[in-house]
Order: C-alpha cells, then sequence, then structure tokens
C-alpha cells in the first residue's frame, strides 16, 4: 500500500488539472489596487482555485478567462473564514485585504452553480433511467472536447461552451420542444 | 459550463431543459459506464484492454489493447499507475469490469463505443494472432510547465549552467531534512516580494516536497514573464535520486 502514496500526489493534482467545473468561475473581477483609505472594502478575486498550500499559507487563484487567466497569490490566517473550502480546482471567491505589500484572504466563499430561470435540475437515477430506457432525449456535454474525448456518457453530444456560443441552435436538435438535458465537470 | 449552455438554449426558445449539475464525476461514482472516442483510443496516451477470453483476443482485437482476460485483470493492473487512463472493451462483463478498476483506485476508466465489434464496424485498427506483448507499460506525459525528472537533475547536478533552480519548501523543512545542490530556497509565500532574486534570463525549475506548491509558484513566476517550469513529483520517490546537502 504504500508505493501508492507517491503516485497518489500527482494523480490528484491531475485530477484537479482535468476536474471542469460547472460553476461560473468566468468573471474575473481583478480588483484594483486598493486606495489609501484606511476604511477600504476589500477586495474580491473570483476564479477556480489553483492550489492551497497549509505549509505556506497562501492560496494561488486564476481569474480572468483564457489569455487574460492569471493566478493571483492571497495570503490566510486563522481568522480567514471558510479557508477549509478552498480546495484545488473549485470555484471560489476570495475576499482579501491589503496588509503592507501582501493580499491577505479575509473569507473564501464556494461558487455554486445556479439554474437558469426554467431549467431544473435532473439527479443520477433519473437520468440513467432515461438513458437505459432510450427515452427520447439529447444529452449533450458541455466540457471542453479533450476532456468529452476521454470520457463522456453514452450518447452524450460533445457541444462546449464556446460552440454553442458561436453556432447557437445550428448545434442543437430541430425540435425544440425534445427534452435536453447538459452535463460538465460537477457542481462547482 | 452546462448552466451557461442552458441559458443560451432557453434563450433560443428550447422549452425542455435540464442540468445534470452532478455531471460525469458522480455519474462515474455511481458505477454507470462513460466512453472515449476512438480516436482519443487511438492518440492519447491510454492503457487499451481486451477483457475478453485471450482466444478471442487472438482471433481479433484492437490494435495496441493488452489481452487481459477479466479474471486476471486486477493483478495485470497491480503496477499500473493510478492515473493511467484506461479505456476496456470485452462482452457483457465489462459493465462489472468497470466497477471493479474503479474500485481498484483508477480513476479514469472507460469504454470502447459498442465493444470489439463496435470498432471494427467504426473502421478502427485490428490485429490477429498471438500475443506478445504482456506486461503493462504507460507512462505519464508530462504537463503544462512541468519539467522532467531527467532535466532537473542535471540542474541540481549542475549540469545546466543557464538554469536557477527554486526550492519552495519554507525554511524549516530544509532546516530539518537539507536542501539540493545548486538550489536557492524560496518559501513558496515569500516568491511574489522576493522574484526580482531571480533572473529573467535563465531557465528557473521550481520543486517542493510534492509539487503541489511548486505548480503554484510556476503560475505565480509564469504570469511575471519567467521562463520556469515546475517539478511535479514528491522529492522522496527514488525515481528523484537527487544528491541532498544535509544541515
Amino acid at each position: 500500500m504504500n508505493k501508492k502514496i507517491p503516485q497518489l500526489i500527482p494523480l490528484c493534482l491531475m485530477l484537479a488539472l482535468l476536474a471542469g467545473g460547472c460553476a461560473e468561475t468566468k468573471q474575473a473581477e481583478v480588483a484594483a489596487t486598493p486606495a489609501a483609505s484606511v476604511q477600504q472594502e476589500p477586495s474580491i478575486y473570483e476564479g477556480e482555485i489553483n492550489g492551497v498550500s497549509e505549509r505556506a499559507k497562501s492560496i494561488s487563484i486564476i481569474v480572468g478567462k483564457g489569455d487574460q487567466a492569471k493566478a493571483m497569490m492571497v495570503k490566510f490566517d486563522d481568522k480567514t473564514k471558510g479557508i477549509n473550502q478552498a480546495k484545488k480546482g473549485v470555484a471560489a471567491k476570495i475576499s482579501y485585504q491589503m496588509r503592507g505589500t501582501d493580499a491577505y484572504a479575509t473569507e473564501v466563499q464556494l461558487k455554486l452553480a445556479k439554474l437558469p430561470a426554467g431549467v431544473t435540475e435532473i439527479k443520477t437515477p433519473e437520468l440513467q433511467q432515461l438513458i437505459s430506457a432510450k427515452s427520447k432525449l439529447y444529452l449533450v456535454d458541455s466540457r471542453p472536447m479533450a476532456r468529452f474525448n476521454q470520457s463522456h456518457l453514452p450518447g452524450a453530444h460533445a457541444i462546449p461552451v464556446p460552440l454553442l456560443e458561436e453556432k447557437q441552435a445550428a448545434v442543437l436538435p430541430k425540435d425544440k420542444d425534445l427534452p435536453l438535458v447538459f452535463y460538465c465537470g460537477g457542481p462547482t | 459550463m452546462s448552466t451557461a449552455s442552458a441559458g443560451l438554449a432557453k434563450k433560443l426558445g428550447y422549452t425542455n431543459i435540464r442540468v445534470y449539475l452532478d455531471g460525469e464525476p458522480a455519474w462515474s461514482k455511481a458505477g454507470q459506464p462513460t466512453y472515449s472516442t476512438n480516436e482519443f483510443i487511438k492518440n492519447g496516451n491510454v492503457v487499451l484492454l481486451d477483457i475478453r477470453s485471450s482466444h478471442k483476443a487472438i482471433v481479433g482485437r484492437i490494435k495496441g489493447a493488452y489481452s487481459v482476460p477479466f479474471d486476471s485483470l486486477e493483478t495485470a493492473l497491480d503496477d499500473v499507475p493510478r492515473n493511467a487512463p484506461l479505456v476496456l472493451y470485452g462482452d457483457k462483463e465489462v459493465q462489472e469490469a468497470v466497477v471493479t478498476v474503479r474500485d481498484q483506485g483508477f480513476n479514469f476508466v472507460s469504454l470502447v463505443e459498442g465493444g470489439y465489434t463496435g470498432w471494427v464496424k467504426a473502421g478502427g485498427e485490428i490485429e490477429k494472432g498471438p500475443i506478445f506483448n504482456t506486461e503493462i507499460k504507460w507512462v505519464r506525459k508530462l504537463g503544462k510547465g512541468e519539467v522532467s525528472v531527467a532535466d532537473f537533475r542535471k540542474a541540481v547536478n549542475g549540469e545546466e549552467k543557464d538554469t536557477v533552480v527554486v526550492d519552495a519548501r519554507t525554511k524549516e523543512e530544509v532546516a530539518e531534512l537539507g536542501i539540493f545542490k545548486n538550489t536557492i530556497n524560496i518559501p513558496l509565500d515569500e516568491i511574489p516580494a522576493r522574484m526580482n532574486e531571480l533572473p529573467k534570463d535563465k531557465k528557473i525549475y521550481v520543486h517542493c516536497s510534492t509539487g503541489a506548491r511548486a505548480d503554484m509558484a510556476y503560475s505565480e513566476l509564469v504570469k511575471h514573464g519567467y521562463n520556469v517550469k515546475f517539478l511535479l513529483l514528491n522529492i522522496k520517490d527514488a525515481e528523484c535520486d537527487c544528491e541532498i546537502i544535509r544541515p
């Protein structure tokens, strides 16, 4: 058993790298340098947590998208609220303050996916039943193509979000009353 | 991602939209099968396993597949790294096999759509005849920003003159466990303040104890325009084999 431990470490990292969560990590208020005022509001970073180090008391969080994406380092201390929620790969909102030249997290909150109005959630047993009964259903995998290629649900169609944004209804079924089910890599 | 797509579909006039928020990880965890595309099976760095009887595999198997009948599966996979993506195909027993290997600790397990016949129908390449490759080999490919262990070892041995090695562990860890040769210690939390000590015209390799902090330091340095890579390896791993200067 012991020899498996070193193997598990890169595995965990890799899993986190590959996990494409569902929460909107899209915007990235890259907070401006706080003003010199004493009563400043805490600034905020929103994005996917890139890593957490207990030893260095530091969190690295990716803010911004695509070429604009940047990893920001934030320190934490015993007073940081919700720090145990901070895990590699989750979408989070970190409130922080500047103390000298260092950013310190005051609170870490998870960003959970929100359903658009008029859209309902489906759970595993029901989806499983629909798939095995070959019910009329158009199942869409919204993750990046590479993740779809590696592992997707039976019968799923690959429509990464950018593709849907570009092609719109052209990549979806003609029948607008056909049940559509979208999925990705999990709730956060 | 799925919620963004659902919102878009709603705007486009679709009337019956649902989101499977728990997503692919929950599906796998519930013991349900997932599938790889044939393209991924052919070109991805996967371990492809034919779990039918070896008799069937001799008659015809997917090119590059290892023949590992279901009852010998667990033993055959004993020494395969758990982060190796496994792709299985077989007859009915394949559904059970997915659960077995996931329980064995493999996190990337998927199936061939339609099994062997599905592959043949789709025009995939096959091979026939006796099976010679019996020992499963799989080597992880380096991820973004990773330095190979061989290059890292050269740098700490002083064989790469244009490279600076940074140890991102704490001062306490270094004091207790020692440090590699030709390495400077800048703890992760001091990187933002001290990165000006590092040259921009040289390569920088960062390591820590497992690779987690090195990865974070890499992200920070890359953002500031450094030519940097990190070591994703537990430095206690025998593979590292780098000389340590004891305190």
